[in-house]
C-alpha cells in the first residue's frame, strides 16, 4: 500500500469515526424522546449547538438521529449484497446457459423500474416504516449488485484455478465460496462503499421529503428539513446533521477507493481498470 | 450489427411488457384506494362501496389489468380518478417541465464531463488530477437536498440574484431562463462528478491498452490518437452511465422538484400516489420506465457502435 493510498484510507476512517460514533453510542447517552425544554432556535444558552424549532437540543438530536439515518441504509445495502451475491455468483458459476439466463433475465427486467415509484409507494403506503424503506432500498439495489458480481465472478469462475480445483474433485460449493467468492471480494467491498453512500442519500432524501419517518423524529434528514427555514437564525440545526451525512459519505467513498485492488503492481497507472467496475 | 439491434430491440419489448405487469401489481399493492382517500372519515361504508363501484375498483385485478392493457395498446391512458380529466393531459403537463430541465442539464453535462474526464485521465496522478478528483469526490458526497438548501440560501435569500421557487411561474416557466439556473446547478453537481469519473477511468484503461501503445509507436499524432482511438473506447462506460443519468434526470429529480416547487413528473407522481389516483400513477411510472428502457437500448447500441468488440460473453 503506497503512501498516498494509506493516507486516503486513514482520512476515510477518520471522517467515518464521528458519524459512526454518534450512531452507535448516541442512543445510549440521550433520552428517548428528546425533551423540548429550551427556547425555539436558541443559540448558546446551555446548548452547545443551540436548539431546533421545538426547543430540542441539537447536539442530542444529532446523537440520536444517526442510528436511523445510517442503520436503515446499512441494513438495506447488506441485504442487497446477500441477495445480489447469491444470484450473481450462482449465475456466474453455473455451467449451463439456461440457469444463467433464468437467474439474470428477471433481474435485468427490474433494472429500469423507477426508484422513485418504489420509494414513494413505500413511503406513502406504509407511512415510511423503517423496515419497509430498508426493504425498498435493498430491492432497488439487488439488480445492479447481481450484475456487477456476476461480471466480476465470470473471470474467476472460468479461470485456470477454478478449473484445477474442479479437476481435483473439490465440491462446487468450495470452488464457489472458497475461490470465486474470495476473488470478487475487493470489487464487492469497493462497490458496497459507494452503494452505501447513495443508500444513505436515498434514505435521507426520503425522510427530508416527508416520505419517511414522522416530522418530529430525530433522524438527520428530518431535522434538516424541519429547520431549513431557520438556516440563518440557527445554522447549526441544519449544518450539524448535514455535516454528519457528508462526513459519512466522503469517508465511505475514500475507504472504498482505498479498498480497490490496484492489480498487477503498475501502481497509479492501472487505477482506471478497476474503477470501471465501480458503479 | 443489425441482428444485434433487432435482438436488443425485441428484448426491450419483452422488458416493457413485464414492466407493465410489475407497475400494475405495485400500484395494486398500495393500501387503500381512491374511494377511501376521497371521502376520508365523513363517508359511510356503503357510500365508499358505491363510489368504488363507480370507479370500477371492485372488479378482480386480472379483469382491470386486461382493460388497462387494452387501453394502453390503443393509446388510451384512462381518466384520472381525482381530477376527472384524461391522464394524458396530466402526463403532458408534468413531462414538459421535467424534460426541459433534463434537456438543459444534459446539454451542459456532456461537454463538461468529457472535458474534465479526459483532462484528468490523460494527466492521471498530476496535481490537476488530484485537485479535480478531490473536488469531484467531495461533491458526489454532498446530498443534493443539502446542496439545494445551501444554494438557495446563498443566491436567493442572501444575495437575491436568482428566484428560489417556480411557484407563481405557472405555465410561463419556459419564458424565464433564470428559473433554471439553481435547479440545473444542483442536478449538474452530482452528475458531472459521476460521469467525469467514469470517463477518467475509461481514458486510463484505454491509455494503457495495447492498441494505444501500438498507435503511438506507429507515430499517430497525439490529437488524432486521443480523438480517434482513445475517446471512443473511453466513452463506452460513460455512455452507459449517461443512460442511467438520463433515466435519473427524468424520474429521480424528486428532491430538486420538491425544493424548487417545479411542476414536474416527480411532484405529479407523489401527489397521485397520495391520492391513490391509480391510472395517473400507472401512466406516469410506465412512461418513465419506457423512457429508461429506450435510453438503455440507445446506450447499448451506441456502445456497440463505438467499440464493436464488446460481444456478449458466453
Amino acid at each position: 500500500m503506497s503512501g498516498r493510498r494509506y493516507r486516503r484510507t486513514a482520512t476515510g476512517a477518520l471522517l467515518l469515526a464521528p458519524p459512526c460514533a454518534a450512531a452507535l453510542i448516541g442512543p445510549f447517552v440521550t433520552d428517548s424522546p428528546i425533551p423540548s425544554e429550551g427556547m425555539p432556535y436558541a443559540r448558546g444558552d446551555g446548548h452547545v449547538l443551540g436548539t431546533d424549532a421545538l426547543g430540542r437540543d441539537v447536539l442530542a438530536l444529532v446523537l440520536r438521529g444517526g442510528a436511523s439515518a445510517l442503520g436503515v441504509a446499512c441494513a438495506a445495502v447488506a441485504l442487497a449484497f446477500v441477495v445480489g451475491a447469491a444470484i450473481g455468483l450462482t449465475a456466474a458459476a453455473s455451467r449451463s446457459r439456461w440457469l444463467d439466463d433464468l437467474l439474470m433475465r428477471p433481474v435485468e427486467l427490474l433494472l429500469p423500474l423507477p426508484s422513485l415509484l418504489v420509494i414513494s409507494v413505500v413511503g406513502v403506503g406504509w407511512r415510511g416504516h423503517p423496515v419497509a424503506v430498508a426493504l425498498a432500498v435493498a430491492a432497488l439495489n439487488v439488480p445492479a449488485v447481481a450484475r456487477l458480481l456476476r461480471a466480476a465472478a465470470m473471470d474467476a469462475a472460468g479461470g485456470p484455478v477454478a478449473e484445477a480445483m474442479r479437476l481435483q474433485g473439490e465440491s462446487a460449493a468450495r470452488v464457489l465460496i472458497g475461490h470465486v467468492g474470495r476473488a470478487v471480494l475487493p470489487v464487492a467491498a469497493a462497490d458496497a462503499g459507494t452503494r452505501l453512500g447513495s443508500a444513505v442519500f436515498t434514505v435521507a432524501a426520503a425522510n427530508f421529503l416527508g416520505l419517511g419517518l414522522d416530522p418530529t423524529s430525530p433522524d438527520w434528514g428530518v431535522v434538516i428539513a424541519a429547520s431549513r427555514e431557520a438556516l440563518f437564525v440557527q445554522p447549526w440545526a441544519v449544518c450539524a446533521p448535514a455535516l454528519m451525512l457528508v462526513m459519512f459519505t466522503v469517508g465511505v467513498n475514500l475507504l472504498a477507493d482505498g479498498l480497490l485492488p490496484r492489480g498487477d503492481g503498475r501502481g497509479e497507472t492501472t487505477r482506471g481498470k478497476e474503477q470501471a467496475w465501480n458503479r | 450489427m443489425l441482428r444485434y439491434a433487432l435482438r436488443r430491440g425485441g428484448w426491450t419489448v419483452v422488458q416493457l411488457a413485464v414492466l407493465s405487469v410489475v407497475v400494475f401489481l405495485l400500484t395494486d399493492l398500495l393500501p387503500g384506494d381512491a374511494a377511501t382517500v376521497d371521502f376520508n372519515e365523513q363517508a359511510g361504508l356503503d357510500q365508499v362501496a358505491q363510489l368504488r363501484e363507480q370507479m370500477g375498483l371492485d372488479r378482480p385485478a386480472a379483469e382491470r389489468f386486461a382493460d388497462w392493457a387494452h387501453g394502453l395498446l390503443t393509446g388510451d391512458l384512462g381518466t384520472s380518478l381525482v381530477g376527472g380529466g384524461p391522464v394524458s393531459g396530466v402526463l403532458a403537463r408534468s413531462v414538459t417541465a421535467t424534460a426541459a430541465l433534463a434537456a438543459v442539464t444534459l446539454l451542459l453535462l456532456v461537454p463538461l464531463a468529457v472535458v474534465i474526464g479526459l483532462v484528468t485521465g490523460l494527466r492521471a496522478g498530476s496535481r490537476t488530477d488530484r485537485v479535480v478528483s478531490a473536488v469531484t469526490l467531495t461533491l458526489t458526497s454532498v446530498p443534493d437536498f443539502v446542496l439545494a438548501l445551501l444554494l438557495v440560501a446563498l443566491f436567493s435569500l442572501r444575495l437575491g440574484w436568482l428566484p428560489s421557487t417556480w411557484v407563481g411561474a405557472d405555465d410561463l416557466w419556459w419564458q424565464r431562463p433564470e428559473l433554471f439556473v439553481l435547479p440545473v446547478a444542483v442536478l449538474l453537481a452530482r452528475t458531472v462528478c459521476v460521469l467525469s469519473r467514469q470517463i477518467r477511468a475509461g481514458t486510463l484503461t484505454s491509455l494503457n491498452a495495447g492498441y494505444t501503445v501500438q498507435a503511438r509507436r506507429l507515430g499517430v499524432p497525439p490529437v488524432r490518437l486521443v480523438l480517434r482511438h482513445l475517446l471512443p473506447n473511453a466513452a463506452v462506460p460513460g455512455v452507459q452511465e449517461l443512460a442511467r443519468t438520463g433515466d435519473h434526470l427524468l424520474g429521480g429529480v424528486l428532491v430538486v422538484e420538491a425544493v424548487f416547487a417545479v411542476p414536474g413528473t416527480a411532484t405529479a407522481l407523489v401527489e397521485a400516489v397520495q391520492n391513490r389516483d391509480v391510472p395517473t400513477v400507472q401512466a406516469l411510472t410506465l412512461t418513465l420506465a419506457a423512457v429508461a428502457c429506450l435510453l438503455n437500448l440507445a446506450a447499448d447500441l451506441v456502445s456497440r457502435r463505438l467499440a464493436p468488440r464488446t460481444e456478449v460473453l458466453r
